[in-house]
């Protein structure tokens, strides 16, 4: 079978749109930590959180309804958060940070479960994507295929911004060095908060675009921050490329570790994970030369 | 450095005591607690030792400990060894296996160290869990309990297991407090404040970070060991990072790089866990609200509060400089 065309083209849009998924949250998070050295635990609760609010939406407005609301209801959460806690952590060190986030997954999960109840939630794949494609010799369901263009979209937007505006120059300062950006008369503090704002708004996104694929569970955003983590780790925190090979490499390997080595799968993405860490200490493509 | 002030010493004697107390006169229930007790707080020393003293902030100390708990268990039902020398080889297989991370990991700073043994102990949860050796997603049961009948003591007997749950518990206190005053704790501590000055007096830093959590591996893997006599039956969710971030915050809600102040976390946490739980099944979400407000407080935990309240007591009565010194 491994030597079937049809079963690498499967795989490796099976990859794909793992690594895509992973980039929409991962890059939050990353470019937050590059930005505002800020180590947000809580990041996958968002995603989950986004997924309950697109599910819970869709009947009321269908998928689109969910598809847009949801991002917007994460950002508003993530304001919130912003002003509440998060702000006046930012000089708190790691280990704060790590433990406030740690507590806010907690609270998170049991106000998910209070709110939507134990049990999964399902949400419909919309009208327009239902069925299959027919892709070089495979059905290829149309779903995950606008998964995969979504975080195409998504990147190519974030590069445009990040290396062509304004706004992309005056965050790459404040990564490359937030004073040295005061000084030069950026808003360094409200640059921060919409950098924020817009994290968790493309967490709730990955939240929304994954109900209808994933089961939504309470504690779905605690099984999807570890491989968010490592993501971010692998690719050096708070650098865009390095969420985007990140996730490339870890929906690669997850996916293909999965089907060709089964038995060393789950170990095998920690393995490069600790591998990496041991001869990059920074990440392959860390933000700051 | 580490010092037995007499707040501490005095809080040492009050939690054994109140514990020797409570194995007396509780009944089953209580003494699974206190036994449930004495794990997280033979954990949590050992998570203090390396994150309180020595910077090291660890992810994978529930990973260590479910390493002593199964090799413990595997080795007294596979091998057939009996409990004694199983705990010894689960024990030295723990600290080896720290010693190993701690080694490699010795460049990695801050979050990055944080990260780096996360990875470590998701390996390890995630070969257990998929391993037929180990049991898997089942988990395994039938480990054996101590044999201390040549000494007449019968651990079969949920208090006397107390007991010597209580016992081991100070055996760990004693191996951490040891170990810090010691040329190793006192170096730890010198790292964690700053490196590059011990590496320019001539330590071999990795070393030193590698033997700390070495000793730091050896305690977890004790806790596991008691772990597994305890309930006789081990699953892979005692690996999981989430055991290790739990025990994390009780080091933060007693105090951390107190020492005490992680005991006396222990025993909140427990108690607090089954008598919120008991009330609402959300209990997580109200630990979770401590937590937040304990860090946002920037007290170190309820030792550590008590301690600063004591001491700026002391100051502000009779200010002079030797007292001040001593406090500080």
């Amino acid at each position: 079978m491994s030597t079937d065309l049809g079963f690498w083209v499967l795989q490796m849009l099976n990859a794909l749109q793992l690594s895509m998924l992973l980039f929409l949250l991962s890059v939050g998070l990353t470019v937050i930590f590059g930005l505002m050295h800020f180590v947000n635990l809580a990041h996958g609760s968002l995603y989950a959180f986004g997924a309950y609010v697109a599910a819970s939406l869709s009947g009321a407005f269908g998928y689109w309804g969910g598809f847009v609301l949801a991002p917007l209801a994460v950002a508003a959460l993530g304001a919130v958060l912003y002003f509440t806690l998060i702000r006046s952590m930012r000089r708190a060190g790691p280990m704060a940070q790590v433990l406030v986030t740690f507590g806010l997954i907690f609270v998170a999960v049991d106000a998910t479960r209070l709110i939507w109840g134990d049990l999964p939630m399902g949400s419909a794949v919309p009208k327009t994507f239902e069925g299959q494609l027919a892709l070089l010799g495979v059905q290829y369901p149309i779903y995950r295929l606008f998964i995969i263009g979504l975080g195409l979209t998504v990147l190519a937007a974030l590069t445009l911004v990040l290396s062509r505006t304004q706004i992309g120059a005056m965050i790459r300062a404040g990564v490359d060095n937030d004073q040295m950006a005061a000084c030069l008369g950026i808003n360094v503090e409200r640059m921060f908060m919409s950098v924020f704002v817009l994290g968790c708004a493309l967490a709730g996104l990955a939240g929304a675009v994954a109900a209808p694929v994933l089961s939504v569970t309470p504690d779905m955003g605690l099984q999807i921050l570890i491989p968010t983590l490592i993501v971010i780790v692998i690719g050096g925190l708070g650098s865009l490329k390095g969420a985007v090979v990140g996730s490339l490499i870890f929906g690669f390997v997850q996916t293909f570790g999965a089907v060709l080595l089964p038995t060393l799968n789950s170990v095998l993405i920690y393995a490069l994970l600790a591998a990496v860490l041991v001869i990059r200490p920074e990440g392959l493509l860390p933000a700051k030369g | 450095m580490f010092r037995h002030t007499p707040l501490r010493l005095t809080t040492l004697g009050l939690m054994a005591a109140g514990s020797l107390i409570y194995a007396i006169i509780a009944g089953f229930f209580g003494l699974e607690i206190l036994a449930e007790i004495a794990i997280l707080a033979i954990l949590v020393i050992a998570l203090d030792l390396v994150a309180g003293f020595g910077g090291m902030v660890s992810l994978c100390h529930g990973a260590l400990m479910g390493v002593g708990a199964y090799a413990f268990t595997v080795a007294a039902n596979e091998a057939g060894m009996t409990a004694l020398p199983a705990m010894v080889l689960a024990i030295a297989l723990s600290a080896a296996i720290a010693f190993a991370i701690g080694a490699v990991c010795a460049r990695s700073i801050g979050i990055y160290f944080i990260m780096a043994t996360l990875a470590f102990g998701q390996m390890g949860y995630s070969f257990v869990f998929q391993s037929s050796l180990f049991g898997g997603d089942d988990g395994l049961s039938g480990a054996p309990r101590l044999d201390l009948s040549a000494l007449g003591i019968d651990l079969t007997d949920s208090r006397t297991f107390a007991f010597y749950a209580i016992a081991l518990v100070a055996l760990a206190y004693l191996v951490a407090a040891l170990t810090l005053r010691s040329g190793l704790g006192r170096s730890l501590v010198g790292l964690h404040h700053n490196e590059k000055r011990l590496r320019a007096l001539g330590l071999t830093v990795w070393r030193a970070k590698a033997t700390a959590f070495a000793i730091s591996g050896a305690i977890a893997g004790l806790a596991g060991c008691l772990a597994a006599q305890h309930t006789q039956y081990i699953s892979p969710g005692l690996m999981s990072w989430t055991v290790s971030g739990e025990a994390l915050v009780v080091v933060i809600l007693g105090g951390l790089g107190t020492l005490v102040g992680p005991i006396l976390g222990a025993i909140l946490f427990v108690v607090l866990k089954h008598e919120i739980s008991s009330i609402t099944p959300y209990w997580h979400a109200i630990v979770g609200l401590i937590l937040i407000a304990v860090v946002m407080s920037r007290a170190n935990g309820v030792f550590g509060f008590i301690e600063a309240r004591i001491a700026a007591r002391t100051r502000t009565r009779k200010p002079t400089l030797k007292e001040a010194d001593a406090d500080a």
